[in-house]
């Protein structure tokens, strides 16, 4: 880190070359970010983000800004994480968007390397996939069946013990 | 189906056409993203969501049945629960690094045997075979041995996924234990000609080498010890000694480079076997196997069971039998003979179920109770209180795997002893009948790692049992109206039930024109001598099925 107080808000330029300026609290949600920032010093320089575009930078920034004073995740491979997959209300609200964004957040997080809404995101997707015949969910998100009948049916003796569960 | 296909057929269509002119929705995304980012969404569905994504197309196929994501399912649904149930029974906190899930296997209790280096565990197959042998699902094979009536033996052997069978003609066959029509070797354990007639068959795994130690006991006692090759599935005999026991023997039981057998005159030895290296070293004189320790007995009968097990840096081999006991009807004795590493005999210990059929238990013990050298004649006054655990008869099978003792009787139940053996004593720490059998049990068989699977001789009943389970609520409540086993039930019986009904009725035919040989005035013994023989993926059943017909019955639960 440089010397003197770094300052409290840096400048990030989106995909598509628009300038967006945010806490640096809350940028540091993006471990991405955090290591550029210790890596770099604190320049004052814009920091591009070449694979995130403005409307979804600013969704990401709105998350952050709400989840700007939550403890860091602990343990990146707690198993109560894993086995629930309740969202926070305010979490669910916020991922109330188009698949198109979903995905674009999901990709975004694992990119800026934000843990937690990487869950989030992927929780998600999976609740939307929760509960659903595969045909909901080939309609759902547009899945090609690519298997020749033979296929199918192998896979469901395959499967046929999970059944009566 | 095929108005599925059309359907799907014409709206996918223009959904390409459309994706690839303006970059508009119905995007397949979900597809879109990497194998990382998919196995992470994957990873929070439950299993009846996993399984519904592997048939949505190949790649999910591939990324929902990914073996890490069903290795943490397996952790939870059978690693976890158990280790938490150990660390509430027992007083001592555990680590939370035990029951935390962690990806090396080696920290899971008792996964030790999937370890193994280079051995690459499918986690959902390893999955389904759990809940498998749980729900006591499987599918049964079966094929038909000849067997000499005369020797109504277990010439069955399973081991390492191998089955060995001796039959009639005198061959030693080794079979594929998933598949009991493919035959993989035979040899000829004796001329045609000679009469010799094979007693009793054991075998046991050799890591080192990857082969099975087959040994096959005679009438005459004699005894061959056959190397099994599993790489190249050769059987091979390694060397023939004759006259090892004084006459007939009965039963053997074998561990790396030791052998434990019993003769018909009551003579109980256990002998070091030369190691294969041993043998081509002092060709052609081929070094005998070397006599450790020989014991007399008064009091055997049959039914017992032989054990060899490593115990700390030696063995031990232990043998139970059952005697009648006065008081408290047909009980059983348990043998230890404690072996050190250089093979020398340290110390004999015995002690009877006695104590434990009458409720007493530990408790009652006084210091000197545990008479290592004593006869089960002179024990010393019971109070004369009505025994918990009573039979009229004797057990119609024993199995010992420590420290799981297990009988099976004719009058529907089993008996479950917990035996504690320490460098210090040998006792019967509790007991309990299992309750859950319709008809006469007719063999079980115990395994090391707690699981237990018996057989009805009547009504083809099979039931498997969690002795942990069962032992983890033995003296509550909860024990009483605890389900205690499962019963296995073939997807594909059907077909099999009605066959075996025939031959059911044949054979109870059969005993009622030929009475069994009475023991003990009351008794018929059961003329069907069963073999029970389990490893983690199979169950294997040899009965008798008509008068010189055997059946061996595979129940595969992969």
């Amino acid at each position: 880190m440089s010397s003197g107080t770094p300052s409290s808000t840096i400048t990030l330029t989106s995909s598509d070359g628009v300038d967006v300026t945010v806490e640096r609290q809350v940028a540091e949600r993006s471990v991405l970010i955090k290591n550029m920032l210790e890596d770099l010093g604190d320049s004052g320089e814009a920091i591009p983000v070449p694979n995130v575009n403005e409307a979804v930078l600013k969704k990401v920034i709105e998350w952050c800004t709400h989840h700007k004073l939550d403890p860091p995740s602990a343990g990146d491979d707690d198993d109560s994480r894993r086995k629930t997959t309740d969202i926070d209300e305010w979490d669910q609200k916020f991922m109330q968007v188009d698949q198109e964004m979903l995905f674009e957040i999901i990709l975004a997080a694992n990119y800026l390397d934000i843990k937690a809404l990487l869950d989030v995101g992927c929780k998600t997707v999976a609740n939307m996939i929760k509960g659903k015949s595969p045909e909901e969910i080939r309609k759902t998100f547009n899945i090609q069946n690519d298997f020749t009948p033979e296929e199918e049916d192998q896979i469901r003796r395959e499967n046929e013990w999970a059944e009566d569960r | 189906m095929s108005k599925r296909c059309r359907s799907d057929f014409v709206e996918d269509l223009p959904v390409q056409k459309r994706l690839r002119s303006a970059g508009l929705d119905n995007t397949d995304r979900l597809s879109s993203l990497s194998d990382e980012l998919l196995l992470h969404i994957l990873s929070f569905l439950p299993i009846p969501s996993l399984i519904i994504c592997q048939s949505l197309s190949r790649r999910l196929h591939t990324l929902a049945g990914d073996s890490e994501i069903w290795k943490r399912l397996y952790y939870s649904r059978w690693v976890l629960p158990r280790a938490r149930r150990l660390g509430t029974t027992k007083s001592t906190r555990f680590l939370r690094s035990k029951i935390e899930y962690s990806p090396n296997v080696s920290t899971w209790l008792d996964h030790g045997h999937l370890t193994e280096d280079g051995v690459v565990t499918n986690w959902k197959r390893q999955y389904r075979l759990r809940q498998n042998w749980a729900k006591g699902a499987c599918r049964v094979t079966e094929v038909e041995l000849v067997q000499s009536p005369a020797v109504p033996l277990k010439l069955v052997n399973l081991c390492a996924g191998v089955v060995f069978t001796v039959e009639h003609n005198n061959l030693l066959k080794a079979w594929v234990a998933k598949d009991p029509k493919c035959c993989l070797a035979s040899i000829a354990i004796a001329d045609q000609a000679q009469s010799v007639v094979a007693t009793a068959l054991a075998s046991n795994y050799c890591p080192q080498g990857r082969r099975i130690e087959v040994f096959v006991s005679f009438q005459d006692g004699s005894l061959n010890i056959y190397d099994y090759d599993i790489g190249s599935s050769r059987l091979g005999l390694r060397s023939s000694y004759t006259e090892v026991a004084d006459g007939h023997i009965t039963a053997i039981a074998s561990f790396p480079s030791y052998l434990l057998m019993a003769s018909r005159h009551k003579r109980l030895s256990l002998y070091e076997i030369p190691t294969a290296v041993e043998i081509k070293s002092e060709h052609p004189s081929f070094k005998l196997p070397r006599l450790v320790t020989s014991l007399r007995a008064d009091s055997i009968v049959t039914p017992m069971a032989l054990s060899i097990r490593a115990a700390g840096s030696g063995i031990i081999s232990s043998i139970v039998y059952s005697f009648f006991h006065i008081g408290c009807g047909w009980s059983l004795g348990i043998q230890e003979l404690s072996i050190t590493p250089t093979g020398e005999p340290v110390k004999s210990r015995l002690v009877t179920t006695v104590d434990s059929q009458y409720g007493t238990g530990r408790s009652s013990l006084h210091p000197n109770a545990l008479r290592s050298h004593d006869s089960p004649r002179n024990r010393r006054l019971r109070p004369p209180s009505h025994p918990a655990i009573m039979h009229h008869d004797p057990p119609t099978s024993i199995s010992y795997s420590h420290p799981y003792l297990l009988t099976s009787h004719a009058d529907n139940t089993l008996t479950m002893y917990l035996v504690v053996s320490n460098s210090n004593e040998l006792y019967i720490k509790s007991s309990k009948r299992l309750f859950g059998h319709t008809s006469s049990v007719s063999a079980v068989q115990v395994s090391d790692r707690g699981k237990a699977v018996s057989v009805s001789s009547q009504g083809d009943e099979i039931r498997i049992w969690e002795l942990e389970t069962v032992a983890s609520t033995l003296n509550t409540k909860k024990s009483l109206e605890a389900e205690n086993s499962i019963q296995v039930s073939p997807e594909n019986k059907q077909s099999i039930k009605t066959r075996s009904l025939d031959s059911a009725a044949h054979t109870t035919l059969h005993d009622s024109s030929e009475p069994g040989e009475p023991l003990d005035g009351t008794f018929v013994k059961p003329n069907t001598q069963d073999y029970i023989g389990f490893d983690d993926e199979l169950v294997l059943l040899l009965r008798e099925r008509g008068i010189d017909g055997r059946k061996l019955e595979c129940y595969d639960f992969t």
